[in-house]
């Protein structure tokens, strides 16, 4: 098939610096042709030469088998530029510009002293924008007053009027929109089949690849490629982009640029999918905040039905230790000394009474068991209310009851209370002789021990601490309050919860060299009189 | 045409009235003739001002030419040496014995060919247009004292002398020739610079030219036709000038070159192309003519005139800065 294009050696020189160099190849109809090459290539000034706006200094150009004679009018040869700027007058509306060189008028034979036919030209005008998916507000606008794309767009429209048969596209694409270029390159997919030459020089090789049945490689003026598309591969343009020489060193970069156009592709996707994780994490995280914010409310509402059941534990202590203390008031105001004055009256009978009758004998002995009773009953107020702990203080207290515990129980007890040790409140006093008690029937009951120690001291002018060690048979397994109380046993558990309501710590441990030690330290407010201690 | 500008420049409808320069020209025109008729008293007179038509029509046909120049972009320095050529050639050809019919055509091609080398030299052969036309000044007033001898050409026919002298009834009115010719000239000059391709491209040329290049218009061949026509019209202008005078002198027409580019300038015509309107020309002629009448009326010494000429030149200049300030804001 005849070729439109023929090129034979084209060179172009700006003084010493050559811009093209005996570059040759041809265009047939319907071919198109991409043209790549970095910025400097040569890519525009070939363009330039076959648009006829710059001679070359060497070699010659046939279109239809006629030598070109430059400089030469493109258009005259039914060759349509679009130049990589779109060269436009500024000051002519969109219609004049569209048509500029190629204006409908009559009479036609006068040449440039024909009138333009504006009508006619608009008309025609509107079609190719419409074509071009171009909408303008007036088709009077004046070209300065449109974007670089709608510019782009109308040096586009302009190779559509005139009856071109080889469309020279310099960098078209680099102002347009993605759709515009879409739609760009599906016009020269229509030239194509209307067997209109294009030459398609991008620096896009998706677009190079899209569209064209042949790749010209320009490197440094040279051509450097002259391949069919379909035989040649991206890798290929890009090292005859960069040139033969520098190949073997800049593998890492083909193969980087090679790599380019899929990477960019995954990163889109990849940048796609991190958009919906982080829409997704946002949705988890309010989630998670909305469940947190009611875990924060149960447990705030958990603290305070704690802090409402330590109240009330807390009261219960204190009317329990009121109804002990009431109650061993009674007992002892009351009924001892209701028993005493009938063990009087008693023992006035017992001087009245005759020898004899054995009725002395009988008395002496109800007076006995009555002495006895007595003592019991004491022994209970003790329990209930230690009786010296109001007026003489929690030591006292503790060693009467640990007298009496040692004789009642033959454990030897062996206490020591420290000496700064002063008055504390009643609440408090109480609370750590409860404790102490408890440990002490505690050991009666289980350790089976011959000796406990019991040491109350100072650890800090605002703590006190609380040691009772047995010698006996300590806890079998490790300590499990809740197993204890299921098998009835409270001690450990209401030491624990008195020490626990007075903000105290609690250890309880086996002592290495057998037996039990119960270690309790708990804060009470500064006393006056402590602070050298 | 001056609509045709002002469609192309300032697209706001309400902004015309400042938006051109042939307003504000028309309004100092107006302001310098009552300011005259008032100093004077005779400014109006009937014989004043058909004088005054008669030297603003030759000057003005000349500066049409110029003017189309300015719009491409020149610049045409020997507009004055081609008229005083034109006259000079026709006036001899007169002598010669040659027909009044062919001797004006021949006077007018001289300075066609005249135009048509500064515009092949401008065109075809890329040379700056200050350059060409300057030396083009040189070479055309050398020959007209080469061919003329330095000597004046007096004596001439009745016939030509009328071209210049002659008034015509239309109508009621009696309308000096010259008026009626730069009238016809401007019409046809605004005709095809407002309504064809032509006109088109020369309004294009002067600030877009690759994209005509692009377009496959042959700029070259533009500025080869509007160089022409540049001579061409200072011809014309230069034949009216004598036929006025009654004499064709080597030494005719003398720096007018510079003053038939103050008129353009005066007139709204933009020196970087692209701007400017036959009307405009026509009002810059006017006040310049005005200016100048009203001096002689005033009696100031003739020198004065072209300080005065200046002067206007800078103060119209000035006013249409301030005018584009405004607009622009």
């Amino acid at each position: 098939m005849e070729p439109i294009l023929q090129c034979i050696g084209l060179t172009k020189r700006f003084g010493t610096l050559g811009a093209l160099d005996r570059v040759s190849f041809s265009v047939g109809p319907g071919e198109v042709v991409g043209l790549v090459g970095r910025s400097g290539a040569g890519k525009s000034v070939l363009a330039d030469l076959l648009a006829g706006l710059m001679v070359p200094s060497d070699g010659e150009a046939l279109i239809d088998g006629h030598r070109l004679r430059w400089p030469f009018q493109a258009p005259r040869h039914g060759v349509a530029v679009v130049p990589q700027r779109p060269a436009l007058a500024d000051r002519l509306d969109i219609t004049s510009n569209i048509f500029l060189g190629a204006e409908l008028g009559w009479p036609r034979r006068l040449g440039w002293l024909r009138f333009p036919d504006r009508r006619r030209m608009d008309h025609a005008a509107l079609e190719v924008l419409a074509t071009l998916e171009l909408s303008v507000e007036s088709l009077r606008a004046k070209a300065n007053q449109l974007s670089s794309e709608q510019r782009q767009l109308i040096a586009i429209a302009r190779a559509m009027v005139i009856p071109a048969r080889l469309v020279i596209l310099d960098e078209p694409t680099a102002l347009l929109s993605y759709s515009s270029q879409q739609r760009l390159l599906g016009l020269i997919r229509s030239w194509q089949q209307q067997g209109i030459a294009v030459i398609f020089a991008s620096s896009s090789l998706d677009h190079i690849f899209a569209v064209t049945d042949r790749v010209i490689v320009l490197n440094e003026g040279h051509k450097a490629l002259d391949a069919r598309t379909d035989s040649t591969s991206r890798e290929q343009i890009v090292a005859a982009l960069i040139g033969q020489g520098e190949r073997q060193q800049l593998t890492p970069i083909i193969w980087a640029l090679e790599s380019y156009y899929s990477a960019r592709d995954q990163s889109e996707h990849l940048r796609l999918q991190q958009r919906r994780l982080e829409r997704d994490l946002a949705v988890q995280d309010s989630l998670n905040q909305q469940l947190i914010k009611q875990l924060a409310e149960q447990v705030k509402s958990l603290d305070q039905a704690n802090l409402a059941l330590q109240d009330a534990q807390r009261r219960l202590l204190t009317e329990r230790e009121g109804e002990r203390k009431y109650l061993a008031r009674e007992l002892h105001d009351q009924v001892i000394q209701d028993l005493l004055s009938v063990n009087f009256q008693l023992e006035d009978l017992q001087s009245e009474a005759d020898e004899e009758s054995g009725l002395s004998q009988e008395l002496a002995e109800v007076r006995l068991s009555m002495r006895a009773l007595v003592d019991d009953v004491r022994q209970i107020c003790g329990n209930l209310r230690p009786p010296t702990i109001d007026s003489l203080g929690l030591g006292a207290a503790l060693q009467s009851y640990t007298r009496d515990w040692a004789a009642r129980t033959g454990v030897s007890v062996d206490l020591q209370i420290g000496e700064s040790l002063g008055r504390l409140s009643e609440e408090l006093e109480l609370s750590i002789f409860r404790i102490v008690q408890e440990s002490l029937s505690n050991v009666r009951k289980h350790a089976h021990a011959r000796q406990v120690e019991v040491r109350l001291v100072s650890t800090s002018p605002r703590a006190l601490g609380i040691t009772i060690a047995d010698d006996g048979a300590g806890l079998r397994s490790g300590l499990d309050l809740a197993a204890l109380a299921n098998a009835g046993h409270y001690g450990l558990l209401g030491i624990s919860e008195r020490v626990a309501l007075l903000q105290g710590k609690l250890r309880i441990y086996n002592r290495p060299s057998g037996g039990l030690v119960i270690e309790a330290e708990i804060p009470h407010p500064r006393l006056p009189g402590t602070g050298a201690a | 045409m001056a609509r045709d500008i002002a469609r192309s420049t300032s697209p706001p409808r309400w902004r015309l009235l400042v938006a051109r320069q042939e307003l504000v020209i028309l309004a100092l025109l107006v302001v310098v003739s009552a300011g005259l008729s008032l100093l004077t008293g005779n400014f109006f007179a009937a014989t004043n001002l058909l004088n005054l038509a008669r030297n603003v029509s030759w000057f003005a046909v000349a500066a049409f030419g110029v003017g189309m120049v300015i719009l491409i972009g020149g610049i045409d320095l020997s507009s004055g040496a081609v008229m005083a050529l034109a006259g000079l050639v026709s006036a001899m050809l007169l002598q010669s014995g040659l027909p009044i019919w062919l001797a004006v055509p021949v006077g007018l091609l001289s300075g066609a060919l005249v135009g048509l080398c500064n515009g092949v030299l401008v065109g075809i052969f890329n040379t700056p247009p200050f350059i060409v036309t300057l030396g083009m000044m040189g070479l055309v007033r050398g020959l007209t004292f080469g061919i003329s001898g330095g000597r004046p050409v007096r004596d001439l026919p009745l016939a030509f002398r009328a071209l210049g002298q002659d008034d015509i009834w239309v109508g009621p009115l009696l309308v000096p020739l010259p008026l009626l010719t730069m009238i016809v000239v401007a019409l046809l000059v605004a005709l095809m610079l407002r309504s064809t391709v032509l006109g088109r491209y020369i309004y294009t040329l002067g600030r877009d030219e690759r994209a005509l290049q692009v377009a496959g218009v042959r700029t070259e061949r533009i500025k080869v036709v509007v160089y022409t026509f540049s001579g061409l019209l200072a011809a014309c202008g230069g034949i009216i000038m004598t036929a006025w005078l009654g004499v064709a002198a080597p030494t005719a027409a003398a720096d007018y070159e510079l003053d038939i580019i103050a008129a353009a300038v005066i007139g709204g015509t933009s020196l970087f192309g692209g701007e400017g309107s036959v009307f405009g020309v026509v009002l810059g002629a006017l006040l310049m003519q005005v200016v100048r009448t009203g001096m002689v009326l005033l009696g100031f010494p003739t020198y004065l005139q072209v300080g005065a000429i200046g002067m206007m030149i800078m103060l119209v200049v000035l006013i249409d800065n301030f005018r584009r300030r405004g607009l622009s804001r």
